[in-house]
């Protein structure tokens, strides 16, 4: 891991020189254990703040389009600048999303992939500790060692607190890169896919319903699920347009389950399952099994993958003649 | 002053006495460390967190509340009746933030009776921090883990005992109703309070903190706020969870000639937060946005109240989905502040 | 129906609300047809006319529900006859995700509907409408997603 990170500092330092890249997005440490921030270095002499590490969770295709929107009130010429981006398999492909949907150009990007081994659920470690916080933490490839802020130590295994997006994890090499350094990854793990939607789908309606009520009423509307996602660029979100005004803003229940499901459908054959709105979210709310339900309808209906390559279609953007019409009433 | 001890056996029903007549909201176990909440069983309180991941504000300041409603052409007020309330277990920053959002709710002499009607039947019984937590700074920012403010009762975590000290005449009431559960303190308990209080600050960081007004202003059209906003995700997640912040909204909500004016929280870093009727956006960026919360807390709050917004709860550090971390900007500004 | 069941449903007299969402070329002439032929239907449903089934937002049926509507029906042309040739088999896709996903959050797939109605086929229209409207009739009044709003005097 410090060798590629070693690695990786060198080549953006290359590319900030030889002028490829005006900026690149990565990693660097948070003040916190266990917690990184994304950077954005811009000369050779700052790649030194590069980290690559098992906490490097963020989705930084997030904070692309940013980078390629033309300054507030600047008169004149601009051009957009060149941005370079290291990207894990799932960021990669939140960057073909946004490539496809126009939102940052291929041409002006300089992605370096990095094959990754799954990622720290900083939710996970907390569980672990209880009530206390997270005062220390090192990480070597099996686990994490940590001490509470209660002085207590504990020793992890990394497979625990694995974010549960990266223990399914397909795709953990970028779909989409311009240069892969470190080692390729283990191969994919074998799990029953959608195991957790396929278990939430035998509950009763009733089940379901009180499951979801118990886990909305937690939200406190902060959108930090929904800021954190590549897909969510909206300049104005369905949440808040206020014509029409598709829902309230307080965190009545009803209009939290509009917004979820909002949420939810607008990830429709987009969702990556990269984690980064589980991550974000303050209350440890589990959006990954709406999401994942969506995916897994895709998946299955439309025997569609979400951005593997940038030529196929997405799949709420195609359709096929005999597409699945068993749900209709009257078909 | 009234002293008394507590033995922690007889916590649950010093609570359930207390509660009796009062909503009683108190720390319990939740699966982001602690929370606050309404409890009606006092044995699912949990003392042994740290500050709770969201802060006790909702308790008198909740997310929303409908102000009136209204039908066709005539409105209807909300009953502005409150119960008395037991806010048990808050941290001294919690507490003293409490002290901060007094302020703003009875600024230049108004005062916000939808505010005050629960804060006025709020007696808080705060619980001094022997250890702080892992983004704690409340000395740096004038406070402390033992402090008293906007506390009617400070407790002290003593082992086998709570100690209580009543710091207002609520306090020494409430004190007194359950004094058939209590003893009074010793001087040994004293001098272990006076013991785990000079421990407990010991162990907080200090942090450089702006206090030169005039060079935070120049901070404006500094650069640094160019890379905090490309970081900064602008979700409303740093406001929501911090103690201190009281920014809200207000609309209207309707339903077939039925409706309500509701407020709800609102955050400065939302995008909308600014954005005018007409269009227009004073604050275009995201960096424009951080800066206001910084600015806010660290300028215009001490401008307008003369103390900084910020108690140092570490919340918004702990849960800011982009690492974004206050102590490290305040260290910045501080060092900017130096030079111009 | 027992007295009880019935009560539960809303008491003596409740009848299901029901939003129809029908596309302007083919469904919304399908109801015509029926109205014009005479043919009885059930009363439960409000009609919102749409250009193509391809126009209907997810969320208007989400909204729908959360209004107070007890049940939505959507009805578009049949695959092929679409007036912009492909609008209803865009919208297929989202509809059969909808429809999934609000099942999964609990919410009885009873109450949400989806057909292909032609302009020709007015009887085939009062059919489903009843047929509808029985379905969202088992089930009772909605009350998940419905938004409640204090007592207003
Ligand atoms: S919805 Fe969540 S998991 Fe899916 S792409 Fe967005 S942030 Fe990633
Ligand atoms: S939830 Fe939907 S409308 Fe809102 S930002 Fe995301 S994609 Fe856009
Ligand atoms: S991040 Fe969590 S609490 Fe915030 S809006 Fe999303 S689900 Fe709700
Ligand atoms: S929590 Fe962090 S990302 Fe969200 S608005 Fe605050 S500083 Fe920005
Ligand atoms: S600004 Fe941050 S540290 Fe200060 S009181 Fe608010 S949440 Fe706590």
């Amino acid at each position: 891991m410090k060798q590629v990170e070693e690695t990786l500092r060198q080549e953006v330092a290359k590319l900030l020189e030889d002028g490829t890249i005006d900026v690149f997005v990565g990693h660097e440490a948070a003040s916190l254990p266990l917690k990184t921030s994304p950077c954005f270095v811009r000369s050779p002499k700052e790649v030194d703040r590069l980290v690559w590490n098992r906490i490097c969770t963020s989705n930084l295709a997030t904070y692309l389009p940013q980078l390629f929107k033309r300054p507030v009130g600047l008169k004149g010429e601009w051009t957009p600048p060149k941005v370079g981006v290291v990207a894990k398999g799932c960021d990669s492909r939140s960057i073909v999303g946004l490539i496809k949907e126009k939102q940052i150009p291929r041409d002006r990007l300089f992605i370096i992939g990095i094959g990754c081994e799954g990622m720290i659920d900083r939710h996970s470690v907390g569980r672990a500790l209880g009530v206390v916080g997270l005062a220390d933490a090192k990480v070597d490839d099996k686990s994490v060692q940590v001490i509470g802020t209660d002085g207590r130590e504990k020793r992890i295994d990394i497979a625990d607190v694995l974010a549960a997006s990266c223990r399914e994890c397909q795709h953990r090499e970028a779909v989409l890169s311009n240069l892969t350094i470190g080692e390729t990854p283990s191969s994919a793990p074998e799990v029953s896919h959608y195991a957790n939607v396929a278990e939430f789908e035998s509950k009763s309606p009733q089940e379901r319903w009180e499951h979801w009520v118990g886990e909305l009423s937690r939200c406190i509307r902060c959108y930090a699920c929904r800021q954190a996602c590549p897909n969510c660029y909206c300049e104005e979100c369905f949440a808040e347009e206020t014509a029409p005004k598709w829902l309230g803003v307080t965190t009545d229940l009803s209009d939290v389950f509009v917004f979820h499901l909002g949420r939810a459908f607008h990830q429709a054959g987009r969702c990556v399952d990269c984690g980064a709105c589980v991550a974000a979210c303050p209350q440890g709310i589990d959006l990954r099994l709406l999401n994942q339900k969506i995916n897994k309808d895709v998946e299955e209906l439309f025997e569609a993958q979400v951005s593997l390559s940038l030529e196929e279609a997405e799949a709420l953007s195609s359709f096929r003649m005999e597409d699945d019409q068993s749900f209709m009433t009257e078909p | 002053m009234l002293e008394m001890t507590l033995d922690k056996s007889k916590v649950q029903e010093f609570l359930r006495l207390l509660g009796e007549n009062r909503r009683l909201f108190a720390p319990v176990k939740d699966r982001m460390g602690t929370k606050f909440s309404e409890v009606a069983d006092p044995s699912l309180v949990c003392l042994d967190g740290l500050n709770t991941n969201l802060s006790p504000k909702e308790v008198v300041f909740p997310q929303w509340e409908t102000l009136y409603t209204f039908k066709e052409d005539h409105a209807n007020e909300v009953k502005l009746a409150a119960q008395e309330t037991l806010l048990f277990g808050a941290r001294p920053c919690d507490a003293r933030a409490l002290g901060l959002l007094d302020q703003v709710f009875t600024w230049e002499g108004i005062d916000d009776p939808y505010y005050l009607r629960r804060r006025e039947k709020t007696c808080v019984v705060a619980l001094a921090c022997n250890t702080p937590g892992e983004a704690c700074f409340c000395t740096s920012v004038g406070g402390s883990p033992v402090g008293e403010i906007g506390a009617d009762v400070l407790a002290f975590d003593l082992g086998e005992q709570l100690y209580l000290r009543a710091l207002t005449e609520r306090g020494e009431a409430l004190l007194k109703e359950a004094s058939t559960l209590t003893e009074k303190a010793t001087e040994e308990d004293k001098q272990a309070v006076q013991q785990a209080a000079a421990e407990a600050e010991k162990q907080l960081q200090a942090i450089p903190i702006p206090k030169d007004l005039a060079a935070l202003k120049e901070s404006f059209d500094a650069e640094i706020w160019e890379e905090l906003g490309l970081k900064c995700l602008g979700c409303g997640t740093c406001a929501y969870v911090c103690p201190t912040c009281h920014c809200f909204d207000i609309t209207d909500e309707t339903k077939k000639g039925v409706g309500r004016r509701v407020r709800n929280w609102d955050s400065c870093a939302f995008s909308l937060f600014t954005l005018h009727g007409s269009g227009h956006n004073p604050r275009t960026t995201q960096a424009a946005r951080y800066r206001q919360r910084v600015l806010h807390k660290f300028l215009y709050c001490p401008e307008n109240f003369g103390e900084a917004f910020c108690v140092g709860c570490g919340r918004c550090i702990t849960n800011c989905p982009a690492g974004l971390d206050l102590r490290a900007v305040l260290e910045r500004l501080s060092s900017l502040a130096k030079v111009t | 129906m027992t007295k009880k069941t019935n009560e539960k449903m809303g008491g003596n007299g409740w009848e299901p609300r029901i939003v129809a969402f029908l596309c302007n070329w083919c469904s919304y002439a399908g109801a015509d047809l029926a109205g014009v032929s005479r043919i009885q239907y059930p009363p439960n449903v409000r009609v919102i006319r749409v250009p193509c089934s391809g126009r209907i937002n997810p969320l208007f049926i989400v909204k729908a529900l959360q209004t107070g509507a007890d049940g939505v029906l959507v009805s578009g042309c049949h695959p092929g006859d679409c007036h912009y040739i492909s609008g209803n088999l865009y919208a297929r896709r989202k509809f059969a995700l909808l429809k999934s996903l609000l099942e999964y959050v609990g919410i009885e797939p009873q109450r949400v509907h989806f057909s292909w109605v032609s302009a020709a086929e007015g009887p085939r229209f009062a059919e489903i409408l009843g047929k509808v409207t029985d379905s969202v009739r088992s089930v009772g009044p909605a009350s998940k997603m419905i938004k409640k709003f204090e007592e207003v005097a």
